[in-house]
C-alpha cells in the first residue's frame, strides 16, 4: 500500500558507513510476495477506536452511534502511525534509521549511531512499541535491544526510561520522532535523577572515569553483537553483516545515486497541469505570455 | 501521355534498364527528344525562331492554337516522353553530386518547359492536367537524383500547379494534392529548395509559394483529400517553426489562419443544432456518439489540425492562428451558440464545448478555449457565469453541464480553478478569524475521515448489512504470525507474543474484524489521483494554503475584475439589448474632476447611481469599480427558479426560454421574501420593488427599504437587513428558513454588489421600471442629497464584527461567500435523493475530483471537519449531514428500504461489471471508484427501477462517504511526504 515507506528509509540513509538495510533490498527477495490487498497486517482494532473528535462546531450531527466509524478504526490508526512516519522522516534525525516491522505497524525497528560525546561509536538497535490505542493512550516504549549502561536505560530489559519527557502523551503535541530524539539526546545528555540504572546514575555522579570505561565497555559489547541475527524474526528486522562487495557495492550505489522521483509510483499517470497566472496576480491568464485576446 | 508512367508500373521499364550502361541510357534519350523535337517543331507557330516564346505571355487558360495536332502524332509524343521519363527517373546522380548526363541534357534543353508547352498548345483538358501532375508526382517521389533544384524543371511545374488552381475536377484535385504532399515531403527533407520555390513564385508575380496557397482551399475538406492536404501543409508549418521567411509569409501573406479559423465557424454552422440524445442518461458526446455524425467527425478534424498546427509551427502563425480563433470562432459563433433559445440547442453546444475542450490538447489552444470561457462576456456575462448557473437548471441541461465542468476540473488548471472556487477562498472570509491558522493543519489521526465516515446512514452501515457480491470479501486484520503463505491464515487467531526481551512488550493479541474491502480500493484511487493533482499543480503559481496569496491582500472585489483589458471589453458591452434599458443620464454635477472616463461611463449605464471617487479617501483601498453584472446574479437566480419549478410541475419543452426562469425567480423571490417579511415582522407597513436587471420586478422587505430615505450607508442598511433575518431566523429556526435566508442574504448581496451599492456605501433608491422615467429628475436630487451625507468611514463597521464584512477594507460587508460554483454544486448535492443516478454520479464525481486538489485551502474547506466557517457559508459536510437526516427519515418510514438498497447495490456492482468489461480500450480509472463514475448506458435494471432515486442516492450516498473519507486519509500522508529535490 505504501511502498514510499522503504524507498525513503533506504535513501535516508546517506551517512558514512552504515548498517546494510536487510530491509531495503534484499528484503525484497526474501520477504514473502505480499497481496496488494487484504494481507496488511494490523494490530488489533481497539475496543474504543472510534476518534474523540471535538464537539461538531456546526452542531449540525453528532456521529452517529451505530458504531458504523468503529469498523474503519484499524485504517485510522494505520493512517495515524502513517502520518507519524512520515513526520520522522521530515525530521531527518541524525544518526537515527527507523522502519516499521512487517508484522505490526505498531512495533518500529531502529537504529542509532552515537558519533561524538561519552558514548561515541556506539551503535544501538532498538524497538519501539506504540499503544494500540495510539494516539490516545500511553507514551510509545523504547526498548534497547541490548541493555545500554545508562542511567536512563533499564539494565535488564533495556527499556528506556520515555515516560520521563512524556509524562502524558498528548495527540497533535506529541510524536513519535519526538521520542527518537528523546532516545538520541540521553546520550549527550546524561540525566541522573531518578534513574532505572542505579548504578550507572552513581558511577557518573561519583566516578566519572570508572563510568567512562563502563561505558567503553557497554559499547564495545553492543557492537560485538551487531552482526547477530536480529532478535526479531521479522522481514523488515534491521539486520547488519559485515562488508561483502559482491552484496553491498551495488546497494550503497543505488542508496547515493537514488532520487525519489514524485511520479515512481505511478507511472501512465501522465499529468501536467496548466497555469497562466502571473505569481502574485490571482489573475487569470495574466502571464505575458498570453496571447493578446481582443 | 505519360500514362504508363503515371499507372505507377515502374517494374518492367526499371528492370529493362538495370544494368544497361548509362551512355546507351543517354543516347536513347537523346534519340526520343530528337522524334519528340520533330513534333513540336512542326506545330510550333513560332517555328524558325530558336528562342523559346516566354511562357509568362502565354495565356494559359486558352492558348493560341494552330490547328489540331494529329492523333497519331500526339501518341507518338506520348510515348518517347514515357520512356525518357523513365530514362530521367532511373538515372542516378554523377559523381559529387553533380547532375547526371540525362538531367543536364533535360535543364540544358529546357525539355520539361517545352513539353508543358506543347501540352498547353494542344486542347488543356482535365486528363492532361491528370497525367502532367502524375508526371511530376513520379518525378519528385522517385527520382533517383534531387530534380527540383532546377528551375528548367521547378518552372514548368509551378506553371502547372498554377493552371490548376481553382480547378474543380475531384480527380484532378486529388492528383493536385497528391503532388502538393509529395513536394512538400521533399522539402520538409530538404528544405533548401524551399528559396527556389519562393524565388520562383517570384518569377510569375502574383502568389508566393503557390504550394502553400494551393493547399489552403483543401484545409477543411473531407476524406482522404483533405487529410493529405493537412498533412502536407503540417508539413509545413514544421518548416515555418525554422524557417522565418516562411513564418513570415504564411502570417503576412496568406490567408492560412484566417481561412483555418472562419472554416472552424462554417464546419461548426453544419453541426447538428440539436443531438438524438440517446437516453436521459447521456451527458457527454463520447468517441461512439460523435463517430455517428460525420459532420462532427469533420470538425474535430479541423479542430485537431489547428491543435497541430498550433504545436509545430512558428510562434508568429501559432499566436495569429489561436487570436483568429478566439475573434472568429469562439466569440461570434460558438458564444451565441451557448445562448440559443431551446434547452435541446444549449444543451447540443454545451455538449460540443466539452467535447472540443476534450479534443484539443496544445495548451495555447487549450488556453485559448479558457479564456473564452472564464473571460468572454457575452451579452455583459461571463460565459463561465452562464455555465456555472445551467449546472442548476433541471433536467439534461444540468447534467451536460456538470460533465462539461468535470473536463474542466479535469484540466489541473490554475485559472480555471481561480475562478471556478478559490478566488472566493483565497480571502479565508468563509471561516472564523481564528481559523486561518488551521487551513494548513495536518489530520494526523483521520479525524475528518472518521467524521465523514460517521454519517454513513444505518441502512447502508456495514455492521448491519454485509454488502452484497465482491463487497463480501471483507479483509481479515488478523494480528497472527501468519505466513503470507498460510492463506487459510484468516480464520486462524494466532497470538504473537515476544518472548525474547522479557518485557512483556506485546503489540498484538488476536483479533479481527471484517471490513468493506471496497475501502482499500478508494485508498487506492485517492492516492492515485492525489498524486496526479499534487504532481500537475506543481506549475501553479501560488500554494494556495491561506497565506500565499495573502488573504488580506485580495479581498472581495479585488478579484472580481479580471483586469483592464475585459474591463473595457465588458464597457463595449454595455449597452447590448438589456430588458431594462440603460436611459442617459445629465453628469453628475458633483463629481470631482478627478473622476475617470470609465467611471463616468459606468455610471450612465447604472441609474444615474453615481461613483464617488471624490470620497476616495474614505476609503482605505479603492479598489476597481464592481462588475458590471455580478456572476453570482444570474445563477442565484436560476438556482432559485429550480428550487421553485421543482414544486410546480413545467413541461420540460414548455421550459425553453431564459426569461421564463427569470420569471419563475421573481416569482419565487417574491413569494420568498414575503413570507419572510411576515413570519419576521408584521409591522412593516409595505414593501418595495426592486428593478431586476432582467427587468422584473422584485419585492423587498421594507425594512431594508426604510434606509433609503435616511442618510445611512448602504453598507449599515445591509447589516440591519442581515440582523433583521437573522431574528427572525434565531427566532424561528427551521432548515427551510434558514435556507430562506441565506437565499435572501446572497440574493441581496448580488445585486448589491452589482446594481445599487456603491462601495462608498451610499443607497440608491430602487424604482420599478414604469416608475424610472418619472423619477430621473427625483433621482438626481435623491443622488446629490446623498453624497453630500456620505458616511464617516468607521460607519461601515458592522456591528457584528468579523462576521459581516470581516477584513473587507469596508468596501462590501457581504455575507461570506464560497463562490457560485461551489454554491450549485452544494445545492444540488443536497437534493441528492431525487437526482437521477447519472447527475449524483457527476457531482459525487466532480466534488471528489476537487477534493483531490492539493491546495490546502481547498482541501481545508471541503474535507476538514474540524474547520469553523462562518454561519452563512455552508460546508460538504453540512450538506451531507442534510443528506443523511433525509436518508434516515427515508429508511425510517420505509419498511422495504434495506431490500430496496440491496437490490440498488447489486444492480450497481454488475452495471460496474458490465462496464469494466467494455471499457478496457479506454479506461484510464484505476478502482471501482473510478470505474463506478464511468457513464454509458447501464444495463437493464433488473429488480429496481431507476425511478427509485432515493434509493440509488443512498447507495451513491454511502459509497461518497467512503470516497471523500479515502481522500481525506491520502491526504494527510501524501501531501507531507517531504518531496528530495
Amino acid at each position: 500500500l505504501h511502498p514510499f515507506i522503504q524507498q525513503s528509509v533506504t535513501s535516508t540513509c546517506t551517512g558514512r558507513i552504515e548498517p546494510e538495510e536487510q530491509s531495503g533490498h534484499s528484503e525484497q527477495r526474501a520477504s514473502p510476495a505480499r497481496l496488494p490487498f487484504g494481507k496488511k497486517q494490523l494490530p488489533p482494532i481497539p475496543k474504543n477506536a472510534a476518534p474523540i473528535t471535538k464537539p461538531a462546531s456546526t452542531g449540525t450531527l453528532a456521529p452517529s452511534a451505530n458504531g458504523t466509524h468503529a469498523s474503519y478504526g484499524p485504517f485510522y490508526l494505520e493512517y495515524s502511525l502513517l502520518a507519524e512516519f512520515t513526520l520522522v522522516i521530515k525530521q531527518k534525525l541524525p544518526g537515527i534509521y527507523v522502519q516499521p516491522s512487517y508484522k505490526s505497524a505498531l512495533m518500529w525497528f531502529g537504529v542509532i549511531f552515537i558519533r561524538h560525546g561519552l558514548y561515541q561509536d556506539g551503535v544501538f538497535k532498538f524497538t519501539v512499541y506504540i499503544p494500540d490505542n495510539y494516539p490516545d493512550g500511553e507514551c510509545p516504549k523504547l526498548v534497547f535491544d541490548i541493555p545500554v549502561f545508562h542511567p536512563l536505560v533499564d539494565p535488564v530489559s533495556g527499556e528506556l526510561d520515555v515516560r520521563r519527557a512524556f509524562t502524558k502523551w498528548r495527540r497533535n503535541h506529541n510524536h513519535i520522532w519526538q521520542v527518537l530524539m528523546y532516545a538520541r539526546t540521553i546520550f549527550y545528555k546524561i540525566n541522573t535523577t531518578e534513574p532505572l540504572n542505579p548504578e550507572a546514575a552513581v558511577l557518573y555522579e561519583k566516578d566519572v572515569q570508572l563510568f567512562k570505561s563502563k561505558v567503553v565497555d557497554s559499547v564495545k559489547l553492543c557492537n560485538s553483537h551487531l552482526f547477530d541475527q536480529p532478535k526479531m524474526d521479522d522481514p523488515y528486522a534491521i539486520s547488519f553483516s559485515p562488508w561483502n562487495p559482491a552484496v553491498h557495492e551495488e546497494a550503497k550505489e543505488r542508496m547515493f545515486t537514488y532520487k525519489r522521483r514524485p511520479d515512481d509510483h505511478h507511472k501512465g499517470t501522465q499529468v501536467s497541469g496548466l497555469s497562466w497566472v502571473k505569481p502574485g496576480s490571482m489573475q487569470p491568464f495574466s502571464k505575458d505570455d498570453s496571447p493578446p485576446q481582443s | 501521355m505519360a500514362s504508363m508512367v503515371a499507372n505507377g508500373n515502374p517494374d518492367g521499364p526499371s528492370l529493362v534498364l538495370k544494368g544497361v550502361d548509362p551512355e546507351t541510357c543517354m543516347i536513347v534519350f537523346k534519340n526520343h527528344w530528337s522524334q519528340v523535337v520533330k513534333i513540336l517543331e512542326k506545330h510550333d507557330p513560332l517555328r524558325g525562331t530558336s528562342t523559346l516564346p516566354s511562357l509568362s505571355v502565354l495565356n494559359l487558360s486558352g492558348g493560341p492554337r494552330f490547328g489540331p495536332v494529329p492523333g497519331d502524332e500526339a501518341s507518338a509524343v506520348q510515348n518517347y516522353v514515357e520512356h525518357m521519363l523513365f530514362l530521367l527517373m532511373e538515372e542516378e546522380s554523377g559523381q559529387a553530386g553533380a547532375m547526371g548526363p540525362i538531367l543536364e541534357f533535360v535543364v540544358m534543353e529546357n525539355v520539361m518547359e517545352r513539353l508543358f508547352v506543347w501540352s498547353l498548345r494542344r486542347e488543356f483538358t482535365d486528363d492532361m492536367k491528370l497525367e502532367q501532375l502524375k508526371m511530376y508526382e513520379m518525378l519528385a517521389g522517385q527520382a533517383r537524383q534531387p530534380l527540383l533544384h532546377h528551375k528548367p524543371i521547378l518552372r514548368p511545374l509551378i506553371m502547372l500547379l498554377s493552371s490548376c488552381s481553382g480547378t474543380a475536377a475531384p480527380q484532378v484535385e486529388a492528383e493536385l494534392v497528391l503532388l502538393l504532399n509529395q513536394l512538400c515531403c521533399v522539402l520538409a527533407k530538404d528544405p533548401s529548395i524551399l528559396e527556389l520555390f519562393f524565388h520562383t513564385s517570384e518569377d510569375q508575380g502574383a502568389t508566393n509559394f503557390l504550394i502553400f496557397s494551393l493547399l489552403i482551399p483543401f484545409i477543411h475538406r473531407e476524406g482522404t483529400v483533405g487529410q493529405q492536404a493537412r498533412d502536407a501543409l503540417l508539413l509545413i508549418m514544421s518548416l515555418s517553426a525554422e524557417n522565418e521567411r516562411v513564418a513570415k509569409h504564411i502570417a503576412e501573406n496568406t490567408y492560412f489562419c484566417p481561412v483555418l479559423a472562419t472554416g472552424l465557424s462554417g464546419l461548426y454552422s453544419s453541426l447538428p443544432t440539436k443531438l438524438d440524445f440517446p437516453s436521459a442518461d447521456w451527458h457527454c458526446l463520447h468517441k461512439e456518439d460523435w463517430l455517428r455524425v460525420p459532420s462532427l467527425v469533420q470538425f474535430l478534424n479541423s479542430l485537431e489540425f489547428c491543435n497541430a498546427v498550433i504545436q509545430v509551427a512558428h510562434p508568429d502563425i501559432r499566436d495569429q492562428l489561436v487570436s483568429y480563433i478566439y475573434k472568429g470562432f469562439l466569440v461570434p459563433v460558438l458564444a451565441p451558440a451557448l445562448h440559443k433559445l431551446t434547452l435541446e440547442e444549449v444543451m447540443t453546444t454545451t455538449a460540443y464545448l466539452d467535447l472540443f475542450l476534450r479534443t484539443v490538447s496544445e495548451p495555447t489552444l487549450l488556453q485559448t478555449f479558457l479564456s473564452f470561457i472564464l473571460l468572454h462576456r457575452h451579452e455583459n456575462v461571463h460565459i463561465l457565469d452562464t455555465l456555472v448557473s445551467r449546472i442548476n437548471t433541471p433536467f439534461q441541461l444540468g447534467t451536460v453541464s456538470l460533465a462539461l465542468f468535470r473536463t474542466l476540473i479535469g484540466l489541473y488548471c490554475e485559472d480555471v480553478m481561480l475562478q471556478l472556487i478559490l478566488r472566493y477562498l483565497i480571502p479565508c472570509n468563509h471561516m472564523m478569524l481564528s481559523q486561518r491558522r488551521v487551513v494548513g493543519e495536518r489530520d494526523c489521526y483521520s479525524v475528518s475521515a472518521a467524521k465523514i465516515l460517521a454519517l454513513t446512514p444505518s441502512c447502508c452501515s456495514p455492521d448491519h448489512s454485509p454488502p452484497p457480491l465482491r463487497q463480501l470479501d471483507s479483509i481479515l486484520f488478523s494480528k497472527g504470525a501468519e505466513t503470507p503463505n498460510n492463506t487459510s491464515a484468516t480464520e486462524e487467531r494466532e497470538s504473537f507474543v515476544e518472548d525474547d526481551d522479557g518485557s512483556g512488550n506485546s503489540c498484538t493479541i488476536g483479533s479481527e474484524i471484517y471490513l468493506d474491502v471496497s475501502y482499500l480500493h478508494y485508498l487506492y484511487d485517492a492516492r492515485l489521483s492525489i498524486s496526479s493533482c499534487i504532481k500537475a499543480c506543481q506549475v501553479w503559481s501560488a500554494p494556495y494554503d491561506g497565506e500565499d496569496p495573502p488573504p488580506e491582500k485580495y479581498q472581495p472585489g479585488v478579484l472580481e475584475e479580471p483586469g483592464l483589458k475585459s474591463w473595457q471589453t465588458q464597457m463595449a458591452f454595455k449597452r447590448v439589448p438589456h430588458p431594462l434599458a440603460p436611459r442617459p443620464c445629465p453628469p453628475p454635477r458633483t463629481e470631482p474632476p478627478s473622476i475617470t472616463q470609465q467611471e463616468l461611463e459606468w455610471d450612465d449605464s447604472y441609474d444615474a447611481c453615481p461613483v464617488q471617487t471624490g470620497q476616495a479617501p474614505v476609503e482605505p483601498k479603492r479598489p476597481q469599480p464592481p462588475p458590471a453584472e455580478p456572476p453570482k446574479h444570474i445563477q442565484e437566480m436560476r438556482k432559485t427558479a429550480i428550487m421553485f419549478v421543482q414544486g410546480s410541475y413545467i413541461e420540460e419543452n414548455e421550459f425553453q426560454d431564459d426569461v421564463m426562469v427569470y420569471d419563475l425567480v421573481a416569482k419565487k423571490d417574491t413569494r420568498d421574501i414575503e413570507s419572510v417579511r411576515l413570519k419576521s415582522s408584521g409591522s412593516e407597513p409595505g414593501s418595495a420593488e426592486v428593478p431586476l436587471k432582467n427587468g422584473l420586478s422584485l419585492t423587498l422587505p421594507t425594512s431594508v427599504m426604510a434606509d433609503k430615505n435616511t442618510s445611512d450607508t448602504k453598507a449599515k442598511g445591509q447589516t440591519d437587513c442581515n440582523s433583521h433575518l437573522q431574528n427572525t431566523t434565531a427566532a424561528e429556526p427551521g432548515d427551510e428558513l434558514l435556507a430562506q435566508y441565506e437565499e435572501l442574504i446572497r440574493t441581496l448581496d448580488t445585486k448589491a454588489g452589482g446594481k445599487q451599492f456603491r462601495p462608498d456605501g451610499e443607497f440608491k433608491k430602487p424604482v420599478t421600471p414604469a416608475e424610472e422615467d418619472e423619477d430621473e429628475e427625483e433621482e438626481e436630487m435623491d443622488f446629490t442629497s446623498f453624497s453630500a451625507e456620505t458616511p464617516e468611514p468607521e460607519k461601515l463597521q458592522s456591528p457584528f464584527g468579523p462576521k459581516f464584512g470581516s477584513g473587507s477594507v469596508g468596501r462590501k460587508t457581504s455575507a461570506p461567500f464560497t463562490g457560485p460554483f461551489v454554491s450549485v454544486l452544494l445545492s444540488r448535492l443536497e437534493n441528492m435523493q431525487s437526482n437521477t443516478l447519472q447527475v449524483n454520479l457527476l457531482l459525487t464525481g466532480i466534488l471528489a475530483q476537487l477534493a483531490a486538489y492539493p491546495q490546502p485551502l481547498l482541501r481545508s474547506f471541503l474535507l476538514n471537519t474540524n474547520l469553523v466557517f462562518q454561519p452563512t457559508v455552508r460546508s460538504l459536510y453540512q450538506v451531507l449531514a442534510t443528506v443523511k437526516n433525509q436518508i434516515e427519515e427515508q429508511s425510517a418510514t420505509r419498511t422495504d428500504f434495506p431490500e430496496l438498497i440491496t437490490a440498488a447495490q447489486h444492480w450497481l456492482l454488475a452495471r460496474e461489471t458490465s462496464l469494466t468489461a467494455a471499457d478496457d480500450s479506454r479506461s484510464s480509472a484505476h478502482g471501482e471508484a473510478a470505474r463506478m463514475r464511468k457513464s454509458s448506458p447501464p444495463p437493464k435494471p433488473k429488480a429496481i427501477s431507476l425511478e427509485r432515486t432515493e434509493v440509488f442516492a443512498t447507495v451513491l450516498f454511502t459509497e461518497f462517504l467512503k470516497e471523500l473519507a479515502a481522500i481525506a486519509q491520502e491526504h494527510s500522508i501524501l501531501s507531507y511526504i517531504p518531496m528530495e529535490e
